[in-house]
């Protein structure tokens, strides 16, 4: 773990309040581009994510504790999803239960889920296995899946790829299968 | 997302395209009791999104990270400021109330 972001931990778990709030902003420094890089994978929206992760820093300083005996980044963001980001990510969609028709369950499930594969492993290392995953796709398959990543909607991948709409959400919902099957043994090898 | 009868592919592209493109809300909204049971019964959809989010974040986190990380951190500062003053105020409120009922 980065010296820095050790030594904010050090005080931002001290007993003193003010010292905490003096500890928040190098923490914040350190940690925020990993933070908000995890919430994006719940939200997919800047602003919430930036409100959501104000709210989340605001807790540590209330009650650090959670973050006592905290050994590396990985853990941080573990313990940190667990004990902060689930219960404010749930929040932000309780309102959300009124009008639709997902049960409560399904709706947690959805925006703030249990930890799940892979999902504690940094962002380049991320990008590095699902560059080689894809590779181990079929060619169709490979290219539904980077042009979805490049942000192209399904009526233009279904023109790039010359089928139907209906065709590249079966064929994306196929491969989006294939690769968790994938990523599960790679997670297993691990 | 006109169609009301989604097959479970169907729902699935249009969560990743809702989680993509930041509008989970509309998504959500839109489900119909059906579509709503049927993503409930089907654990291909949750393994799915698992992925989804796994992929949403390769492709598009890196976007996210905000340029002035100093700004945020007066945000995150005057919510503190703000936390501080409200423990501050219950505390005085409370003694004041033990001193009254003394």
């Amino acid at each position: 773990m980065d010296k820095a972001l050790r030594n904010a931990l050090r005080e931002l778990t001290s007993s003193d309040a003010e010292s905490r709030r003096r500890a928040m902003e190098p923490f914040v420094r350190s940690t925020f581009g990993i933070f908000i890089r995890h919430l994006h994978r719940y939200l997919g929206n800047e602003v919430e994510c930036e409100d959501v992760l104000e709210d989340v820093y605001a807790d540590i300083w209330e009650n650090p504790d959670h973050l006592r005996a905290i050994d590396s980044e990985a853990q941080l963001l573990r313990t940190v999803y667990l004990y902060y980001m689930r219960k404010r990510l749930r929040e932000v969609y309780r309102r959300m239960n009124r009008s639709s028709y997902l049960s409560a369950n399904d709706m947690q499930n959805l925006i703030a889920p249990e930890l799940g594969l892979c999902d504690l492993i940094s962002q380049t290392e991320l990008k590095q296995i699902l560059h080689r995953l894809l590779g181990k796709l079929k060619a169709r398959e490979r290219k539904a899946m980077e042009l979805w990543m490049a942000g192209m909607s399904n009526r233009a991948i279904a023109n790039q790829l010359e089928t139907t709409v209906g065709a590249v959400k079966m064929l994306e919902f196929r491969t989006v299968l294939k690769l968790r099957r994938m990523l599960k043994e790679y997670c297993e090898e691990d | 997302m006109a169609n009301t009868q989604r097959e479970i592919q169907e729902l699935l592209a249009d969560y990743a395209g809702a989680l993509r493109d930041g509008c989970l809300p509309t998504f959500l909204k839109s489900l119909t009791r059906e579509e709503a049971r049927r993503i409930s019964e089907s654990p291909d959809f949750w393994e799915a999104t698992e992925v989804v989010r796994l992929m949403n974040s390769a492709g598009f986190g890196d976007n996210v990270v905000t340029p002035d990380v100093g700004l945020f951190i007066s945000r995150v500062d005057a919510a503190i400021a703000s936390r501080s003053k409200q423990a501050k105020a219950s505390t005085r409120e409370h003694s004041r109330s033990q001193v009254n009922s003394q």
